[in-house]
């Protein structure tokens, strides 16, 4: 049986809201993203569009492109509560849906075709939509994921489109390869290398040919041209690691500030875990140096959620992996393989006045947020800190590159 | 040299020897048997250099001998004879000629020489313990002992030897059993580290045996003499953590419940826990054991309850249902006792019945730390 997808897509979602609170900005050009020398464009407006400015673009090229854009740096708090008003309601209308990032949800409306109309049906969520929270939406209808995504992307601004079974190879020919969610910069260079421009040349390709050129990835690719596509819509993402990475407004060399970072962003996640009652088993620290060559390193570890293990094992890492004697641009932390669990107390190492310690730090955090008691050498990094749970099965919330 | 020996007689003794043998070896010459014939005594020893085990097989002959045979090759022939004799002549080509009833068979043989000798203790302290008591000393605790490579003194079972008492304990840092005799008592006071592969051999070999089995050990090693057998081993070097100071002294909340009722509930409820950390919780209140595991990532869930006799405050607390498992099944009394402090610190399970005079049994897991 044909599936019937729904995508929806709010457009310039960060935009749209910064305009709902102040009304003023309305057809003004707008630029929300960092504001900082290192601050990247995370929406922006129409208006700037025409000038050459893309999201993911330095913000000073940004405002060299068009001086006269308003720059907001963005609340990522009001964005997510904003976001929440139109889950509840797109939950309430559909059987099945996913929120798959802050301002996209699929869903499935298989089999309502019978009772309503699905496209009359998405029509008329989107009005509401609309009508409820004040915020532009556009959607695509077809029978998979990826063919709708496309298709809110050509349905964009503020509007709608409707691919008819059987027709989601004729609609993606003439397109661009760039459309195809998967192709980034360098497969696009690859593919264009080849001749490639249309999906169309890639739907007339053999399967083999972009197998011997992009691997398995291309597989993926040639049958997503072809509108092929079985994903299916799962309400809840099992979050498969945490990680926090930080990028200086100034590239350092200073060890003590890079570690009592790499402290911070440890304590916060180890406690990220232990609130989530999660585990892992494998930690990867990422560096970056000024030059952007970037270095990663992990290792498994036995499973643990705890602070005297964490940090001395990416401490470690740190060492072993900073070795160039060079500006550092970026620092990052990740755990993965995560189950869930609590920390298993080792007869010989715990003490009672630490585990006593944790339990009585988380309860704090618990009530007064996670920055309210650190380890003195983390205190230096003021920024580093969730608002969120990241295990909720929602999509992290973050701003999309504020940074580059 | 020859020697003629019955066929199911070599075979039972060169099984319990091949227990010494790895799979791949370094050295070539360890995947042999030794063969060491003195007129009527033949002497086989196999080797991994930390443990070499020998026994002594009487056979009928009047030459002697050193050679060593292929240990998997020999093996492999001699499971497949039915009880007969057989006759071992060392040819002059560097082969041995078996013959049977049925037929026969030639194995080259390598030079005995080539064997790594055994080791001789100097000054070696000693003394003797029932075959079937060292058994299940070793069979109470190796279970717990752990797998760490970096922590190679917990891959072992301590003994600590005193004229009170003999001790045993294994632990790899979130369980630990102390076995303990004080009908049995040493010369001496003496402590060291056993490696897990000798004592799994001699846990085989000595179940139930009624002979006496005496050990000697000096500084780096052990041997242990008994029947017609001896087994020589290096013994883990390094210092055993201090396990008295973390087993707990007062424990104010005391379960006493049937074994094998908390056994099979605990198995059943951890068939819902995380496949990978096992994690199941305990709430004790009143006269009541409330068991229960949640698998988050599937939705699988399960609770038990189970009527028990408790002391104490009401709590609740979480462990690793495995070694939970590993604990009860390793016990074999009626009841135990389960006695605990704080959510955060070790219990102490016991059994309750069963234990010969002057026979002990502690064992301490270590609970997860649960939120809130």
């Amino acid at each position: 049986m044909n599936k019937t997808i729904l995508h929806l897509d709010l457009d310039t979602f960060y935009v749209s809201v910064e305009r709902l609170i102040q009304p003023a900005l309305k057809h003004r050009p707008l630029l929300v993203g960092g504001t900082s020398d290192r601050g990247v464009v995370a929406a922006c407006s129409y208006e700037t569009r025409g000038f050459g400015v893309h999201s993911g673009m330095p913000m000073r090229m940004a405002k060299q492109l068009c001086p006269e854009a308003v720059v907001i740096r963005g609340n990522a708090g009001t964005y997510s509560k904003h976001s929440d008003v139109v889950t509840e309601i797109i939950k309430e209308q559909v059987p099945v849906f996913e929120k798959s990032s802050i301002d996209e949800f699929y869903a499935d409306l298989t089999g309502m075709d019978r009772f309503f109309g699905s496209y009359k049906y998405a029509t008329e969520l989107r009005k509401k939509i609309i009508k409820e929270t004040g915020l532009p939406i556009s959607f695509g209808l077809s029978v998979n994921k990826v063919v709708s995504k496309v298709a809110t992307n050509e349905a964009k601004p503020n509007n709608q489109i409707k691919i008819d079974f059987g027709y989601e190879k004729p609609f993606l020919a003439p397109l661009s390869i760039k459309k195809i969610p998967m192709v980034g910069d360098k497969t696009y260079q690859t593919l264009r290398n080849l001749g490639i421009r249309q999906v169309k040349t890639v739907q007339e390709m053999p399967k083999d040919v972009i197998h011997q050129v992009l691997g398995a990835n291309g597989v993926l690719i040639w049958k997503r041209a072809q509108g092929i596509d079985n994903t299916p819509v799962v309400p809840f993402n099992e979050r498969k690691s945490i990680s926090t990475e930080r990028t200086f407004d100034k590239d350092t060399i200073d060890v003590v500030k890079l570690k009592g970072i790499l402290t911070a962003m440890t304590e916060n996640l180890a406690y990220q875990l232990r609130r989530g009652e999660k585990l892992t088993a494998c930690i990867t620290v990422k560096i970056r140096y000024s030059d952007f060559n970037t270095y990663s390193k992990q290792k498994r570890i036995a499973y643990t959620s705890a602070d005297h293990i964490l940090i001395p094992k990416v401490m470690e890492l740190f060492q072993s992996l900073y070795n160039k004697r060079m500006l550092v641009r970026l620092v990052g932390v990740r755990f993965s393989h995560l189950v869930s669990g609590n920390y298993q107390i080792n007869l010989f190492e715990d003490t009672e006045e630490t585990l006593n310690l944790y339990q009585a730090m988380d309860k704090v955090r618990q009530r007064f947020g996670d920055r309210a008691v650190l380890r003195a050498s983390a205190m230096g990094a003021k920024t580093i800190g969730r608002m969120q749970n990241p295990f909720n099965g929602q999509p992290p919330v973050v701003l999309a590159h504020r940074k580059q | 040299m020859k020697f003629i020996v019955s066929s199911t007689y070599l075979l039972k003794q060169l099984q319990v020897l091949g227990g010494v043998i790895n799979n791949s070896n370094t050295l070539p010459i360890l995947d042999n048997f030794l063969f060491d014939l003195k007129q009527n005594s033949l002497t086989v020893s196999a080797s991994d250099l930390e443990t070499t085990m020998s026994s002594v097989i009487e056979v009928d002959s009047d030459s002697e001998g050193l050679i060593a045979l292929p240990a998997k090759l020999l093996l492999d022939t001699l499971k497949t004879f039915p009880e007969q004799p057989l006759t071992f002549v060392v040819e002059d080509n560097n082969t041995v000629e078996i013959s049977s009833n049925h037929g026969k068979y030639a194995l080259a043989y390598a030079d005995g020489a080539e064997f790594p000798k055994a080791i001789e203790l100097t000054e070696p302290s000693s003394t003797t313990i029932l075959g079937d008591v060292l058994a299940t000393a070793i069979n109470k605790t190796i279970f717990a002992a752990g797998n760490d490579d970096l922590r190679p003194v917990m891959s072992g079972v301590f003994f600590q030897f005193s004229p009170e008492s003999l001790t045993f304990v294994s632990t790899d840092a979130h369980k630990l059993v102390k076995y303990q005799r004080e009908d049995i008592s040493a010369s001496e006071v003496a402590e060291f580290i056993m490696p897990k592969k000798p004592l799994n051999l001699l846990k085989g070999i000595l179940a139930g045996s009624e002979s006496e089995v005496k050990i000697e050990y000096n500084e780096s090693n052990a041997k242990f003499t008994f029947d017609n057998s001896e087994l020589i081993c290096r013994l883990i070097d390094g210092k055993y953590p201090n396990y008295e100071a973390v087993i707990p002294k007062e424990n104010p909340n005391v379960l006493s419940i049937s074994r094998s009722q908390f056994l099979s509930s605990v198995k059943r409820v951890s068939i819902f826990s995380n496949k990978t950390t096992h994690q199941i919780r305990l709430k004790v209140a009143g006269a009541e054991l409330n068991i229960s595991a949640e698998d988050v990532d599937y939705s699988n869930k399960a609770e038990e309850r189970l009527s028990c006799a408790y002391q104490g405050d009401d709590m609740q607390i979480g462990f690793n249902s495995r070694f939970l498992v590993e604990m009860l099944n390793n016990l074999s009394s009626d009841d135990v006792t389960l006695e605990m402090s704080l959510p955060n610190r070790a219990g102490i399970l016991t059994p309750a019945d069963g234990l010969d005079e002057g026979e002990k049994v502690t064992m301490l897991v270590m609970p997860v730390m649960l939120n809130g």
